[in-house]
């Protein structure tokens, strides 16, 4: 699934463009380990083939709920993660961009050396996990994250003078009085003063630390700054300061943001273009407002439906979605959204574990189940210690109690004594399709309303 | 201080329909720099079925106010200065056994008369003849009776609300054996009035009051069956309080432990936890603030539709404007210590009156406002040690004026039903000041 690459997801632009970061079917995976060795028995899937770019002085937006890799997509970007697979590249001219991508749309192992040659050449300069020394050090001071939680990401035992010059101190930009007066410079920036400079983290509100981690951020002159959920733990007039203050900087001083939220708002307000993930894959990107007005997936449509509003008043509650996010250590066949998508259709990629799972939310037979013997995700054996239960399922899995996409999706089911064999119609991952100018999206349905054709 | 008090004199009349009324509440913290006065003044009513919200920044004194209710404000360093919350019980309504009829508005309950008149009305009741209890000044072992069952609530974060050491069932269990004893006793087929040897075992049981000798004894035949059927019996009501949730699977989710569950899960077993008793009046103190957007408007709906259907009244906080306009019926806006609005929903978002509240609704972002020019409320909110005699929004005003820094506004009525604690609108501007105006400060 790793290997499905969406270059769609990339905005074609017809000016050649230099892209500050390129992002190149990252992924990212985290070992289960279990049992007295450690050993490995599978993986959390928490970012799975993502594709962007981002300008230079432009503001990208990633959102998404709890659990669905944009924390982890965020860390891999600033370089605190190295990426399972994929890459990220960091200032890398179009020319290298095109050949880049022509080398890797070859598979690995059939590329010619001349190609394996560049494309090490292109990784050591650019890639993000393979830079060493000066491109490396240019890299990180360029790079700079500003995180969710202000408690945690300062240290309490150091003085906000310390905090700040740290990385001015680091990369021997300035030490001494110098240092103290590029301090105060900063501090004013972000609309503190001298009077702060010897004071700890736990004198000031959550408001005033913000600013601190955006004054250590904005050190070192970057070019790009990721703000992981900066204003989640503020109080929305505090959030409106620092969402200000954040917009004055960018226009000031030409930075580029990746801006991680889960609130829509937010990003509809701050972000010129919106990648939407679901389960470490981008559900949708596109354009801010071509994206909130026309959403091409459903999970954008539910998000936004859930998102409260002024404007739509307490006149409708939304239409919400059901059940949570699930397992990202072994996520959804087909579209990794089906399992709670409201306009699902037969072939979002219904499989086994959707039958094992309606059937644990619905107790009765659930009891009776005793083993279930897999083919392959959508083909497998299920086992009963009664026969009436088997009988059940079948009634069941041909009734109203279940979605009627996946009713429809059976493609056969047979009840031999206790078990139940049940067989869907086995479906590849959806990609990412191309809607409009610079707007993508991976859903089976072309319009929101009709089923288009998917050979 | 008589002029900037927001007096009890506002209150004299309370509305009949009024289930709680906070009255003049004042709270304070003794701190090592000083008294904070975290709530100073506070008034308003909850009127019975309705959903009030009451929205601030935080250090505001929003959630030391809802405690006040549960009298779980620690003290010390708390400082309960004076007023009251005056809380009336309520019964079901006789007439139409809680399904609600004329007689009771439809809501199926009716107000309990008082317990010193029986009706006629007294002094203790006002004259009103309504039972009225002081939630601040009633002895701890009422104050027992009625908090979580009489009134609940729901706190901000779930994964510290619940007990990691208990199961989920244990910790609804424990509401339903404080309060629903003879509930479980009548389901499982018990007389809770009986006297004998059996029904002391059995009660005590029923209530948790069983000592280690009545335990060991009810472990054995013959008692050993009965101790199973309170079990069952208190099974199926836990389990009937998870369903009205709409919680998947409540027999699994029972024997599972706070950890097993999401976050979205563990705020609806909270939820489950406060309505297990149907209470009369449910405090939620920003029940959403940690789940996602997602979560948070099937968290909303579900509260919504509770509400609806067991007609009890709730006090909804919350720091976001937009959330508390989905389910409010009125609103309630606080700002150091003070209420600085009260109004419908309509009122509040449509004709905002209070600077503070104009600020509020500003501050949300949407597609609509200019990137960079959100109208934010400078500043932050003032330290409560030891406040001056001002307007506590001075300082951030874009308004303000002379007369803001010398008093405090009175919450004062500016039409039916929408109060605000504001010069600009005050009807009656003190005469022995000049006139002020209220020329918008340009940065």
């Amino acid at each position: 699934m790793s290997t499905v690459t969406d270059t769609e997801s990339r905005e074609e632009t017809p000016a050649e463009t230099d892209y500050l970061i390129s992002v190149t079917d990252l992924a990212k995976h985290f070992p289960i380990k279990d049992g007295a060795i450690q050993r490995v028995v599978g993986q959390v899937r928490a970012v799975d083939g993502v594709s962007f770019n981002v300008k230079r002085g432009e503001t990208v937006g990633v959102v998404g709920e709890s659990g669905c890799g944009k924390t982890t997509l965020g860390r891999c970007v600033s370089g605190l993660m190295e990426p399972t697979a994929g890459g990220v590249y960091f200032d890398i001219s179009y020319q290298d961009l095109t050949r880049l991508e022509s080398i890797l749309a070859i598979p690995d192992g059939e590329r010619p050396e001349a190609m394996d040659a560049d494309l090490e050449e292109i990784a050591m300069g650019h890639r993000v996990d393979r830079m060493k020394g000066e491109a490396w050090r240019r890299y990180r001071r360029n790079c700079q994250i500003v995180f969710q939680d202000s408690f945690a990401s300062l240290n309490p035992r150091q003085l906000v003078n310390s905090i700040v010059g740290r990385p001015l101190r680091v990369y021997k930009e300035a030490s001494g009085n110098e240092l103290t007066e590029q301090v105060v410079s900063l501090l004013e920036q972000v609309g503190l003063g001298r009077e702060h400079l010897y004071r700890y983290p736990h004198q000031f509100s959550g408001g005033q630390r913000q600013r601190i981690s955006v004054a250590r951020a904005l050190a070192l002159d970057p070019e790009l700054v990721v703000l992981d959920e900066p204003t989640s733990a503020l109080d929305v007039s505090v959030q409106a300061q620092i969402l200000n203050l954040l917009h004055e900087l960018q226009r000031d001083r030409g930075l580029a943001y990746l801006f991680i939220t889960h609130d829509l708002q937010v990003v509809r307000h701050m972000a010129d273009r919106v990648v939407v993930m679901y389960l470490g894959k981008v559900a949708e990107a596109g354009e801010t407002s071509d994206l909130f007005d026309n959403p091409r997936h459903p999970y954008t449509e539910a998000l936004l439906a859930a998102s409260p509003d002024l404007a739509k008043g307490g006149e409708a509650m939304p239409r919400t979605l059901e059940g949570s996010v699930p397992d990202p250590a072994r996520p959804p066949q087909g579209c990794r959204f089906h399992t709670r998508c409201p306009v699902a259709t037969p072939i979002c990629g219904w499989e086994i574990d959707d039958v094992v799972l309606w059937l644990e939310d619905h107790p009765g037979v659930f009891e009776a189940l005793s083993g279930v013997s897999r083919q392959d995700a959508f083909e497998a054996e299920l086992s009963f210690e009664e026969e009436e239960a088997a009988g059940k399922l079948r009634e069941a899995l041909q009734s109203e109690a279940v979605p009627r996409a996946m009713r429809e999706a059976v493609e056969s089911i047979s009840v031999e004594e206790t078990t139940v064999k049940i067989k869907f119609h086995p479906v590849d991952g959806v990609e990412l399709t191309e809607r409009a100018q610079g707007h993508v999206a991976a859903c089976v349905l072309d319009d929101l309303g009709g089923v288009t054709d998917v050979s | 201080m008589t002029l900037t008090n927001t007096g009890p004199d506002t209150h004299e009349v309370r509305p009949p329909g009024a289930i709680a009324s906070v009255v003049d509440l004042k709270v304070h913290f003794q701190s090592k720099r000083g008294v904070v006065h975290a709530v100073d003044g506070v008034s308003f009513d909850i009127l019975d079925g309705e959903t009030l919200g009451l929205v601030g920044e935080t250090g505001c004194g929003k959630s030391v106010t809802a405690r006040s209710f549960l009298r779980l404000v620690p003290m010390p360093p708390g400082i309960a200065v004076g007023g009251a919350i005056h809380f009336r019980r309520r019964r079901p309504c006789q007439h139409c056994g809680g399904d609600g009829c004329e007689l009771c508005d439809g809501l199926g309950r009716l107000p309990e008369e008082c317990s010193q008149c029986g009706g006629p009305g007294c002094e203790h009741c006002d004259g009103s003849g309504i039972d009225n209890v002081d939630l601040l000044s009633i002895s701890e072992s009422l104050m027992n009776e009625i908090r979580g069952d009489r009134i609940a609530m729901i706190f901000q974060d779930p994964g510290k609300a619940l007990n990691p050491g208990l199961t989920i069932r244990e910790q609804i269990a424990e509401v339903l054996y404080e309060h629903r004893s003879e509930e479980i006793m009548e389901r499982a087929g018990f007389d809770p009035e009986a006297s004998n040897v059996t029904g002391t075992l059995v009660r005590r049981r029923a209530t948790q009051r069983d000592r280690r000798p009545e335990r060991i004894l009810m472990s054995v035949p013959p008692f050993r069956s009965r101790r199973a059927r309170l079990t069952r019996a208190t099974d199926e009501m836990v389990a009937e309080a998870l369903t009205e949730t709409q919680i998947a699977n409540p027999l699994k989710v029972m024997r599972r432990h706070p950890h097993e569950l999401s976050g979205g899960m563990k705020q609806r077993v909270m939820i489950a936890q406060a309505l297990a008793c149907n209470p009369d009046l449910l405090i939620a103190d920003e029940p959403t603030t940690a789940l996602d957007v997602t979560v948070q408007a099937r968290i909303l709906e579900l509260v919504k539709s509770l509400q609806e259907r067991h007609q009890a009244a709730v006090l909804y906080i919350s720091h976001d404007l937009s959330v508390v306009s989905q389910v409010s019926d009125r609103v309630a806006v606080m700002y150091a210590g003070r209420i600085a609005e009260v109004g419908t929903r309509e009122q509040i978002f449509s004709e905002p009156l209070h600077p503070y509240t104009q600020g509020l609704l500003a501050a949300i972002p949407s597609g609509s406002h200019e990137r960079g020019r959100l109208t934010a409320i400078e500043g932050t909110v003032p330290e409560l040690i030891d406040p001056p005699p001002s307007c506590r929004f001075v300082g951030r005003c874009p308004y303000e004026a002379e007369q803001c820094r010398s008093a405090d506004p009175i919450l004062a009525s500016f039409e039916p039903g929408h109060q605000v604690a504001c010069f600009i609108h005050s009807p009656e501007p003190d005469s022995s000041l000049d006139q002020p105006s209220f020329a918008r400060k340009t940065k």
